[in-house]
């Protein structure tokens, strides 16, 4: 009778045991959804064709809106051929100049384009763009900017150290 | 066994007891430990430790704790645990790229995930709580994660109307209605397209031989490098005519059955003899063809290859068909009738008809009929000679079951409808449903319809559908369009959730409906959100534009901007023609809010107009866009015959709210007073060409540099 049981006992603990470990060791590979999910969008970069920056969302939202409104000053081709920017005395830095726009604060891009160039000693060429686009969507534009900027654009003093979750 | 060793337990049994005892706890214990190695908690942990290295602490960990976190909308039929691991998707100081998955906010969208969860956008498994369930296929679970790239369908399944924040999406509808997609497949959303040419009397217009060449070889090809070539010229634009895999003797009888299609004799039209002789012998003929060729605009619609500095290359708009070999194609009697009246023999053609005098009539057809053609484009091509009645036959059969007829009708007949598979609900199908035979590609839907597309054989060897050639962009925007067709809501509840698409027809009355039906004005110009978007938006024309303008630009439109290479055609309108559309559209096609007759330009004073000038050239600097002169910028329209083109009422309005006007409109609203406005007004209404107005409006660049012109 005794020996009847014990195989069982040990058969049923070891099966279960085995289902636990095997349950516990089902640990998923880290997943990066950057990569997995893939760019929302992407842009030509600017000086190199070759590559192509991928966009997230605000930023082709900014690019959407950049090839609405600021193509044709603040490139040199645009969808309709010929751009506007060789026309403008000073020229209107290209939006992807990083070693002019870098050194510029989000803020102050953020009022520039909502308050015009006079309002922050610039050229009045630069017209406010604050009542025709809303904040949100000049605040992308910028994103974009920084997004195709050569020579790339490092964000200043990003808090906390480097994170990550596995 | 002895009574007295009853109960009594060998030593054995005794260590058998001990070890299942503890082997039995520890069963018990994995449970609660596995729970407390759970996937989820990893992040929630790790969560509390990354927000401890960030400087708003506090407010990152307020609604933080160790629950599973879910957003439940039974009635939208959401059970989303999506926000266990990704905690930070409200705080806003997380939104930097910098910030690690899955802890980044969500980007500021117009929904707020608390009212919608995560997988009416983003698919994938809700109530998972394992990253694999939750992101990727799984045996359980065949609807993953959509690939951001394509996440704009997801808008798509409710708005059914455009939306400016989702160009893919838009620019995908438009393919899918461009190709007639619907002619073969059912498809919401999707707009009412233009059909194939009718292919009734096709056997006046080309030969069979030519027929033959174009079944087997469509003018739109992928060469060897995968490039879009019309003609042999490499293309950005899709063709609408596919590449069938057709057999030889298939080309064969639909050759000879559409090379006997001759329902209607050509209305044939002599040019007046005098005009012949004068100028056949004329050497410079073909060159003066050319130059009212191109003075009359056919780019505009139809793209021609250009050779400039050694390099090739297609110029021209997309609404008519590509014309360089065209020369080698069409009869010369057909030619000549067709360029007379369009409509006479396709009623649905988009080519408005044209006021032809002989001489030009005979000129353009010269130069198309000897210059736009290849000598070589039927050399390789059999001489197939008169079809016999059971080629016919079977050419007959085949033009149904080939699905020719979805596109192509024979004399007004209606086309068949449902040829392909109802495409309606393909966005929600799941893997298992799909048909990848013996492909490598990827088991999942966007793969699926990604090959379908590119090649159709390649999924399934039997597939009717035809070759079309796509360039990325445009396959990736079909692609989106055709992931929202997700079919009715799952939930009646839901219904009312969808935004449907908005209607839209413009049928004017009177006289001008003739004129208007002649011209096509809707082929490029759009009223009340109908009609194309190459040009101007003319649903207020009457407050914005002075009729006599109105009537002088129809006569004789002229672009003085260089940048604008697409350009109103020259259509020799008739004085009484252009007298009626003016009228119509002075009076009939008014913004409400903006009397074109509210303001005077008596009351104007110089010194109105002096200050106007300031505030143009120094104060505003609007010179920076706007054209005056020979100075200024390309952007906006050219303002040089401001005072003749436009109603003083319509520039007070735009300058307080261009938007207000034309929402789309790039230009920015200012913050002028007033009493600016009233001087820039005075300034701008100064402002004419000559005594007999010229027409100075470049075709609103605003408008066309942005929408039309850059595809």
């Amino acid at each position: 009778m005794r020996t009847k049981f014990l195989p069982i006992f040990l058969l049923m603990s070891s099966v279960l045991g085995a289902l636990a470990i095997s349950g516990c060791k089902k640990q998923a590979p880290a997943t990066n959804a950057d990569t997995a999910f893939g760019a929302y969008d992407a842009e030509p970069d600017w000086s190199d064709p070759s590559k192509v920056v991928k966009l997230g969302y605000r930023e082709s939202q900014g690019k959407h809106i950049f090839y609405t409104y600021c193509v044709w000053c603040h490139a040199d081709a645009t969808p309709a051929g010929p751009s506007n920017r060789s026309n403008l005395t000073p020229m209107p830095p290209l939006m992807n100049d990083g070693e002019k726009l870098n050194g510029e604060s989000d803020e102050f891009l953020q009022n520039i384009i909502t308050l015009g160039g006079t309002a922050l000693g610039k050229s009045e060429m630069m017209p406010p763009y604050g009542k025709t686009l809303s904040p949100e969507e000049i605040k992308a534009v910028i994103a974009f900017a920084r997004a195709i900027a050569q020579p790339p654009y490092k964000a200043p003093g990003r808090p906390g150290p480097q994170y990550a979750p596995k | 066994m002895p009574a007295e060793e009853m109960g009594k337990l060998s030593d054995k049994l005794r260590l058998t007891f001990a070890v299942s005892t503890v082997l039995c706890v520890l069963v018990l214990a994995i449970s609660p430990l596995k729970d407390f190695r759970a996937e989820w908690k990893h992040y929630k942990r790790a969560y509390v430790r990354f927000a401890q290295g960030r400087p708003d602490t506090k407010r990152l960990l307020a609604d933080s704790n160790m629950e599973i976190d879910q957003v439940w909308l039974p009635s939208m039929n959401v059970t989303d645990r999506c926000t266990t691991c990704h905690q930070g998707i409200t705080q806003p100081s997380l939104a930097d790229a910098s910030v690690p998955q899955p802890f980044r906010a969500h980007p500021p969208i117009p929904h707020n995930t608390r009212d919608w969860g995560c997988t009416i956008c983003h698919r994938g498994q809700g109530p998972a709580t394992e990253v694999p369930e939750a992101h990727e296929t799984t045996l359980a679970w065949e609807q993953p994660i959509l690939p951001a790239h394509f996440l704009q369908a997801s808008c798509g399944s409710c708005h059914q109307a455009e939306l400016k924040e989702t160009p893919q999406l838009t620019r995908g509808r438009e393919l899918l209605a461009y190709l007639n997609c619907s002619g073969c497949h059912k498809l919401n959303t999707v707009d009412r397209a233009r059909l194939g040419p009718d292919l009734a009397s096709v056997g006046y217009k080309v030969s069979r031989e030519w027929i033959y060449k174009w079944l087997k070889e469509p003018r739109t090809l992928l060469d060897k490098d995968g490039n879009t070539t019309v003609n042999g010229y490499e293309s950005g634009d899709e063709s609408r005519m596919p590449q069938f895999r057709l057999k030889e003797e298939e080309i064969r009888a639909l050759s000879a059955f559409l090379g006997a299609q001759k329902a209607k004799p050509i209305a044939t039209y002599k040019i007046n003899p005098a005009v012949v002789s004068a100028w056949s012998k004329n050497p410079e003929l073909i060159s003066q063809g050319e130059l009212r060729f191109r003075q009359m605009m056919c780019t505009t619609c139809h793209p021609v290859a250009v050779t400039r500095g050694g390099e090739t290359k297609l110029i021209g708009g997309n609404i008519g068909p590509e014309l360089t070999k065209v020369g080698s194609k069409v009869s010369a009697e057909w030619l000549v009738a067709w360029l007379r009246d369009p409509q006479g023999y396709l009623p649905h053609t988009p080519m408005p008809r044209y006021g032809w005098s002989d001489e030009d009539l005979y000129k353009v057809s010269q130069y198309v009929l000897n210059k736009l053609t290849d000598s070589d484009l039927l050399t390789n091509i059999p001489q197939l000679g008169a079809p016999s009645d059971e080629e016919i036959q079977t050419g007959k059969r085949l033009f149904t079951d080939k699905g020719c007829s979805s596109c192509h009708s024979l004399g007004g007949a209606p086309t068949q409808k449902d040829f392909g598979p109802d495409l309606t609900a393909l966005g929600r199908k799941n893997a298992s449903e799909l048909e990848f035979s013996k492909s490598k590609i990827d088991r999942n839907l966007v793969s699926y319809i990604q090959a379908k597309l590119q090649d159709p054989g390649s999924v399934n060897p039997a597939a009717r559908m035809p070759q079309y050639s796509w360039n990325q962009a445009d396959l990736d925007a079909v692609t989106t369009a055709l992931l929202s067709q997700t079919g009715a809501p799952p939930t009646s509840a839901l219904q009312h959730l969808v935004i449907p698409r908005k209607e839209t027809s413009f049928q004017p009355v009177g006289a001008f409906a003739e004129v208007f039906e002649r011209y096509k004005c809707t082929d490029c110009h759009r009223f009340n959100g109908y009609g194309g978007t190459l040009a101007p938006d003319l649903s207020y024309e009457g407050s914005r534009a002075q009729k006599k303008w109105i009537a002088e630009f129809l006569k004789n439109p002229q672009t003085i901007r260089p940048t604008l290479t697409l350009r109103m055609p020259q259509f020799n309108m008739s004085d009484r023609d252009a007298q009626i559309a003016a009228e119509y559209l002075a009076l009939a096609v008014q913004k409400p809010e903006v009397d074109p007759e509210s303001v005077d330009s008596r009351q104007f004073t110089p010194a109105m107009v002096t200050k106007g000038r300031e505030l143009y050239e120094v104060k505003y600097q609007c010179q920076s866009c706007h054209t005056i002169g020979a100075t200024g910028g390309y952007v906006g329209p050219n303002l040089n015959n401001a005072g003749n083109w436009l109603t003083p009422a319509w520039v007070e309005a735009w300058l307080r709210n261009p938007q207000a006007l034309q929402p789309d409109t790039i230009e920015p609203r200012r913050n002028f007073t007033e009493e600016e406005i009233r001087d820039l007004t005075a300034y701008l209404m100064t402002l004419r060409v000559g005594i007999k107005p010229h027409a100075t409006k470049s075709a609103e660049i605003s408008h066309s540099m942005g929408e039309g012109a850059g595809r």
